[in-house]
């Protein structure tokens, strides 16, 4: 992948293998759009987190194989990173986050489950999921600037 | 930038040192070295953090694995973690439950 002719849209097979091309397609779109390095490392947690999931839980363990696209948009104002995938239907948004009991709680007596979209959440300016066409959206937007 | 995770076990201690990007692809690998530090049943464990540029949650929940494999009594200490990673274990509550240290000092 160049940096000078860098690519908009990008097919991955669902595996976790390709969390490595989805990372440096993510640093490449951020560096495009100008962000620092922690708007940078933080959109790109809140991907890999995403795409973790649609792998492990919309595809492996489901038996499904498929693949994922993801695009970029920037706009003016905004980065947009979208994932499409016709994996299980799932809205992240629906899982249980951890309250903040739950991060208080010492690690000998945490459960596993939430840190991931926990950590998506707060890692963008916003995330959305729609269900278009039998496939599952996931936008992430990150604000330029500032 | 590929993922490693050594392991030494010295006196009644395990020192893990973790490099490159850890995410669900490789912490089936830190899962390992946990696994085998554990089998040496040491009184702590100090995980040696510098040179890991990126942690996603898979990584995270390696370390609640680790403490909840080793015991209560078993401390972590995580030794030089980079600002970016520090910002996550800190987001996390993960702070709370480890030493945090620049440089490895028995607390």
């Amino acid at each position: 992948m160049e940096i000078d002719n860098p690519l908009t849209r990008l097919n991955v097979t669902a595996n976790l293998d390709s969390l490595s091309i989805i990372g440096q397609f993510i640093v490449d779109a951020a560096e495009c759009a100008g962000l620092d390095k922690r708007k940078t490392y933080n959109l790109r947690l809140a991907v890999d987190e995403i795409a973790t999931n649609i792998i492990m839980h919309g595809h492996e363990e489901a038996g499904l194989t498929g693949d994922i696209e993801i695009s970029k948009e920037i706009h003016d104002d905004a980065l947009i990173i979208t994932l499409e995938d016709s994996g299980i239907a799932f809205d992240p948004r629906t899982m249980d986050m951890p309250t903040e009991e739950d991060l208080s709680t010492p690690l000998e007596d945490r459960a596993i489950g939430g840190l991931g979209i926990y950590l998506t959440i707060n890692g963008v300016d916003r995330f959305d999921y729609e269900r278009v066409n039998n496939h599952n959206r996931n936008i992430f937007e990150v604000k330029r600037g500032e | 930038m590929s993922f490693t995770s050594d392991l030494k076990v010295k006196d009644s201690a395990a020192f893990i040192t973790l490099a490159g990007e850890l995410d669900a692809s490789v912490a089936g690998q830190f899962k390992e070295t946990v696994e085998q530090a554990a089998s040496a049943r040491p009184s702590k464990l100090v995980i040696y953090m510098d040179k890991l540029d990126y942690m996603a949650s898979a990584g995270l929940r390696v370390l609640i694995f680790a403490k909840q494999k080793m015991g209560v009594g078993v401390s972590i200490y995580l030794i030089g973690c980079q600002e970016l990673v520090k910002g996550t274990l800190e987001m996390s509550g993960f702070h709370q439950s480890v030493y945090m240290q620049d440089i490895y000092a028995e607390a």
